[in-house]
């Protein structure tokens, strides 16, 4: 399956284009209007929305009013809230009528408090959700074995997490993200623990396909600034990427006996 | 006889008389696994020097984890019929007090008005289980309200399994029950007579809930009822156990305070302002990611700078007495007397200028709907 577009250094996903490596989460704001100037800023093209802060009938808090304005934004409804795959194929299912959007982030956390993915339903739902042809983006825990029975399922794209929602603590699953970037078939956006735009940079460089973030900056001291500060560091991570970062090491001082004197010894 | 308090709930050990010095506060707040022991230390005379920064501490925390956002909830007093004595209740069975309860249209017409104030999550609350409002009454009052409400909740009496079972079937989301106070004597003395005396029953009630698949359960306990510091630490280590048992279901915690009310009953040991916004920071500290609630029952001031510092959920335009939204001005006595009596857009104007966007929808009815494990 195609990861990426060298030309345009576009990414593809579910058989879409998209230039922007950013992708942002509507919630924490402190108002639509802030949220709104914030994804502008991020210039993210997909944009996920929780199913649950979403009304039947438009309202003042509801999301999604203000995006649906937005040119050029995708919209990726998410099941946050949901318990099990069932209630994530509901969710699915309504997000897809109320968002007019074959995307989905399916995304099942049963303990609502440190909201850590449950491989077992997101394995379950995301089979069934793909299977009836939604563009499925699993948030998923950071296991590249999981990784590839979402992918060998059908999902779209893999949504592993840094560190904990919310947590700020970047990316602490680092080893395993360089396993799942090593065999992944589908783009790679890791999800859920950045805190700051260098870890988002940091998580690009290493190969990423792109980030998604919404604490980071809906709660930063000023979530407009943070979110064009993200955008900034997608661009230079995947640009760095792209360069290709120095090898590693290589630069420590010759022994003065070296190990391999005794290969030369063969020749004289 | 006064009940024997479980060994997981036992805070003794952290209320050893050792008086906690300004290097256990530093090192509580800086811990990276805070539990009972750094919640003595934020609750202790030496960590009254760090207010300012537990403040900051508990509004970063906060804002990480629920965002610049307050949930917002409503209560609505279904019932007033009771047979406990609880020394400090305005409904106690012994308070000359008008008895009624909302008959199902009625309860209707209410549920209609708070869903035009804009709220989409109720909290159903009546007394003790009775002839004129037992388990069936509520369980009729669940499903109506469910059919309006995305999220429902109920703060009654102590129920079994399988009640607690039916009542999410009929899609209640929530169940909020307050031990009141988790010390054994103070518990036995206040609780003069009626079922709620069986302090046991009480404390294990949350658990059944939770073992019937409710999705949050709400625990508390009335400030001013007993030493404070002895309360926290029950609550903290009752949410604990409960989190590693239930490991599906959330856990809300309140901080109700014991203000003047229709029982005139004077707190035995008074909680100010100060104490409570310590105990919110110092709660927030150890639990970064459980939802802190704060009801009406405090002025608007002092909630107007808790929302957000530690506070994620409240309460607006509440009223307690039974049928009470439908009056223009309260009328009767509720269960506890309102503080801030400003509307919901008052409430909602001053959360938005302080940065904070109050959030009505928080759930989704279509969640309820899919409960069964069935992927059609």
């Amino acid at each position: 399956m195609e990861r990426q577009d060298k030309a345009q250094d576009a990414w593809v996903v579910g058989g879409h284009r998209f230039s922007s490596r950013l992708l942002m989460g509507t919630g924490k704001f402190q108002d639509a209007e802030t949220m709104v100037r914030a994804v502008l800023a991020s210039r993210a093209q997909i944009v996920t929305v929780a199913l649950r802060r979403v009304g039947r009938i438009p309202r003042e808090d509801d999301m999604l009013g203000p995006l649906g304005e937005l040119k050029g934004i995708t919209l990726m409804p998410n099941t946050s809230g949901a318990r099990n795959a069932s209630e994530a194929i509901r969710a699915a299912r309504l997000g897809r009528e109320l968002c007019g959007s074959p995307f989905v982030k399916v995304e099942i956390h049963p303990n609502p408090h440190h909201l850590m993915p449950d491989p077992i339903e997101t394995f379950e739902a995301a089979k069934i959700l793909a299977a009836e042809g939604f563009v499925v983006m699993p948030y998923m825990p950071a296991d590249p074995v999981l990784a590839k029975r979402l992918e060998d399922v059908g999902c779209a794209s893999l949504m592993p997490l840094g560190s904990a929602i919310g947590s700020g603590r970047g990316l602490a699953t680092v080893e395993m993200l360089r396993l799942i970037l090593r065999d992944a078939r589908i783009p790679v956006i890791v999800d859920a623990g950045l805190r700051s735009p260098s870890e988002a940079a940091a998580a690009l460089e290493m190969g990423c396909d792109a980030v998604l973030v919404n604490s980071a900056v809906a709660a930063a001291g000023d979530p407009v600034a943070m979110a064009a500060a993200f955008a900034q560091a997608v661009k230079a991570g995947r640009d760095a990427h792209r360069a290709g970062l120095m090898p590693q090491g290589g630069g420590t001082a010759l022994a003065t006996s070296p190990l391999t004197a005794f290969l030369s010894e063969e020749g004289q | 006889m006064t009940p024997q308090m479980p060994a997981w709930l036992d805070p003794s050990p952290w209320l050893d008389g050792r008086e906690s010095t300004p290097a256990d506060v530093e090192r509580a707040l800086g811990c990276d696994a805070p539990g009972p022991r750094e919640l003595a230390a934020l609750l202790s005379p030496a960590a009254h020097p760090f207010m300012e920064v537990m403040a900051q501490h508990a509004r970063a925390l906060t804002q990480r984890h629920f965002g610049r956002t307050i949930s917002m909830y409503a209560p609505l007093y279904l019932a007033n019929y009771c047979t406990n004595g609880c020394a400090y209740c305005g409904f106690a069975s012994d308070r000359v007090q008008p008895r009624r309860r909302l008959e199902l249209p009625e309860a209707e017409d209410e549920l209609a008005m708070l869903k035009g104030m804009g709220f989409e999550e109720v909290l159903l609350l009546t007394g003790e289980r009775t002839s004129h409002a037992g388990f069936d009454y509520l369980l009729e009052c669940v499903s109506l309200a469910a059919r309006r409400f995305h999220a429902v909740g109920i703060e009654a009496f102590p129920m079994t399994t399988r009640e607690y079972a039916l009542l999410a079937e009929a899609g209640c989301t929530g169940v909020t029950l307050y031990q009141e106070t988790y010390d054994p004597r103070q518990y036995d003395r206040l609780h003069r007579w009626g079922p709620k005396k069986d302090y046991l029953d009480r404390l294990d009630a949350p658990a059944r809930a939770m073992e019937a698949g409710m999705r949050t359960v709400g625990l508390g306990v009335l400030l001013g009822l007993s030493d404070p510091a002895f309360d926290a630490i029950c609550l903290l280590r009752h949410a604990v156990h409960l989190r590693r048992i239930h490991w599906k279901s959330g856990i809300t915690l309140s901080f109700p305070r014991l203000r003047p009310q229709s029982g005139n009953f004077a707190a035995m040991f008074p909680v100010d302002e100060a104490w409570l916004a310590q105990l919110v920071f110092a709660v927030r500290v150890v639990l970064p990611d459980v939802p802190l609630l704060l009801s009406t029952r405090e002025r608007p001031e002092f909630r107007d700078g808790m929302a957000g510092l530690g506070i994620s959920k409240m309460s607006a335009g509440s009223r307690t007495s039974v049928g009470g939204y439908g009056e223009a001005e309260p009328m009767t006595e509720g269960q506890f007397q309102v503080s801030d009596t400003r509307s919901v857009p008052e409430f909602c104007s001053m959360l938005r200028n302080r940065g904070l966007e109050p959030v009505f929808k928080n759930w989704d009815s279509v969640f309820r709907d899919a409960a069964g494990g069935e992927h059609g």
